[in-house]
């Protein structure tokens, strides 16, 4: 079920410079989402700038009715957001999309994050250590450009996962890529699921890894979406058909969690 | 109580708010959020013979007041389409149009003789931007000759009312509005998305893998409500219906001052799923405003 009501502003929470989390009243929507889903956001009345945006569900909390988005504030779009007060409201569109699908019969769980890619792992990772066996790990790896850029790791330690950082300056813990942390983390024999957001080159060599070592990896996909409900074909994914060929899925509607051995990479 | 029906020849509709072919999909991608059943007509996405994959990504790209799109007329072909999504369309409570695109005449002809076999389907639209092949790739809708040819075509295969979606990219409109008329076309929509370009100034690459797209959008209107303009002034028997960026009744209620019976909502369903309803709302509440014993008489009222 999907819902377009309007939801009330309840708070934007600095989580790091220019960088907020977006609480929202929405309680059809808090109550039914699930992690790796997303809504449509419309913060303004009028047609510039023309499309929602679509935002990966943060954190739901179905008790309060509430749900958060994470945003940045770059260009007109992100400013109309920030600038919505407190108590008023705003289109959302949601819950859209599928969502993660706890691997069973693993060891460990871990989660891939690329700059803005962690918030949506956190709601995933809430939903796993609930229903996690014992001796089974939580480990989150976290990428991003510099140190100010890593958002929402606190959460994950909370939840009692290992977490393990790198930055492309070396401002805070490896310095480099965050796929290196996945190769090094995969060295290990422990049977394991990936579970992977962020920008698209890094979820193209997360599942390149995850492939060579035959480990089970889910991608959450980016793709420009005007309409988030299956209807423009937008959104398409390249997917490798077992009979040969290609086919194209809607990140919208198929997606935008994709088993990573079906996407083929342009 | 102001009549809403409006007559396009052989077809006649509740109200004058269709949806514009591609934009909405199948319509039941919106069918948890919108009540079709109000619209005037449901127009569903080109159908071709064979399933299409479509164009590799990325398809689409946010330009001012508009989006460029270059699907590539994905879609799971005629066949599947009867047996599969015709009869959940049946349930919606509105008429159906299909809109049927092909590479070659024959394409067409096949098209429109599969989807005349299946019931209830109100009318076809022909879409003329088809690429071409059997003449380079060009539009068919770009010359009066093949548009002749393509309506011709569809027409000898079909006893369904037919609507002919015309280019932009013709010129003058009016000389391929005569060809789609004389070829057999009954209904004329006007117009398909012009084309357009985006480019990446940080990156240096189009911002569409096809580098060309449709152009979609606020950002058309005025083109479109020239060309309806145009061809009604030139040809006031032919029924029109008026389409490119119409968000708003006001938008609805210019096209149909210009000439257009009826009008096709697209792009503004992503910004406003429910903006059709919105729109006949609009249109009903101006109309009883100013006493209009029908909303006809709004038809060509500035043309």
């Amino acid at each position: 079920m999907m819902w377009e009501l309007a939801a009330t502003v309840v708070e934007h929470r600095v989580r790091a410079p220019n960088q907020y989390e977006l609480i929202l009243h929405a309680p059809p929507i808090a109550e039914t989402a699930q992690p790796g889903q997303f809504v449509m956001v419309r913060p303004m009345a009028v047609y510039a700038p023309l499309w929602r945006r679509p935002y990966s569900i943060w954190r739901a909390n179905p008790d309060k009715g509430v749900f958060s988005i994470f945003y940045a504030v770059q260009g007109p779009f992100t400013e109309l957001l920030s600038l919505k007060p407190v108590g008023a409201t705003l289109s959302v569109l949601g819950p859209l999309g599928n969502s993660f699908q706890p691997v069973e019969g693993v060891k460990r769980h871990i989660l891939v994050a690329g700059g803005v890619g962690a918030p949506p792992l956190s709601f995933l990772a809430t939903r796993l250590v609930s229903g996690l066996p014992k001796g089974q790990r939580l480990v989150m790896l976290a990428g991003a450009r510099r140190r100010d850029l890593l958002v929402g790791l606190d959460e994950f330690r909370a939840l009692g996962a290992e977490v393990h950082v790198a930055t492309e300056d070396g401002s805070q813990g490896y310095a480099g890529l965050v796929t290196d942390l996945l190769e090094q983390a995969l060295s290990e024999p422990v049977p394991s699921a990936v579970y992977a957001c962020g920008p698209n080159a890094m979820l193209q060599v997360v599942s390149q890894i995850c492939r060579t070592r035959s480990v089970p990896c889910q991608i959450s996909l980016d793709a420009p979406m005007p309409c988030g409900v299956g209807a423009c074909g937008g959104c398409a994914v390249p997917i490798a058909l077992p009979e040969g060929g290609v086919w194209y899925r809607r990140a919208c509607v198929e997606g935008p969690v994709f088993r990573a051995e079906e996407v083929r990479w342009e | 109580m102001t009549d809403l029906r409006v007559r396009l020849g052989r077809l006649t509709l509740t109200n004058p708010v269709m949806t514009a072919a591609g934009c909405v999909g199948y319509g039941l991608e919106y069918a948890p959020l919108v009540d079709w059943s109000q619209a005037g007509a449901l127009v569903v996405k080109t159908i071709t013979l064979a399933p299409r994959a479509g164009n590799p990504p990325p398809r689409v790209a946010e330009t001012p007041a508009g989006m460029l799109h270059t699907i590539g007329l994905q879609n799971e072909g005629v066949e599947t389409f009867v047996r599969e999504i015709l009869p959940r369309l049946r349930t919606l409570g509105v008429p159906i149009v299909v809109s049927i695109g092909g590479e070659t005449l024959a394409e067409y002809r096949a098209v429109a003789e599969a989807l005349s076999q299946a019931e209830e389907i109100a009318a076809l639209e022909v879409n003329l931007a088809c690429p071409d092949t059997e003449a380079g790739y060009a539009e068919f809708g770009r010359s009066p000759e093949r548009t002749t040819q393509v309506i011709e075509t569809v027409r000898n295969a079909t006893p369904l009312p037919l609507i002919a979606k015309l280019s932009p990219h013709a010129g003058d409109p009016v000389p391929i509005a005569r060809a789609a008329v004389s070829a057999g076309a009954e209904i004329l929509c006007l117009i398909n998305s012009p084309w357009g370009m985006a480019v990446d100034a940080h990156t240096q690459r189009f911002r569409l893998a096809t580098a060309v797209g449709g152009l979609s959008g606020p950002a058309i209107k005025p083109i479109a409500l020239y060309a309806v303009w145009r061809v009604r002034q030139a040809m006031p028997e032919t029924p029109l219906i008026g389409v490119g960026g119409i968000c708003t009744w006001e938008d609805a209620v210019e096209f149909m001052l210009v000439g257009a019976a009826a009008v096709q909502v697209g792009t503004a369903h992503y910004m406003q799923p429910r903006v059709l309803t919105e729109i006949l709302a609009g249109l009903r509440a101006y109309a009883e405003s100013r006493q209009l014993e029908r909303i006809e008489t709004l038809v060509g009222a500035l043309a």
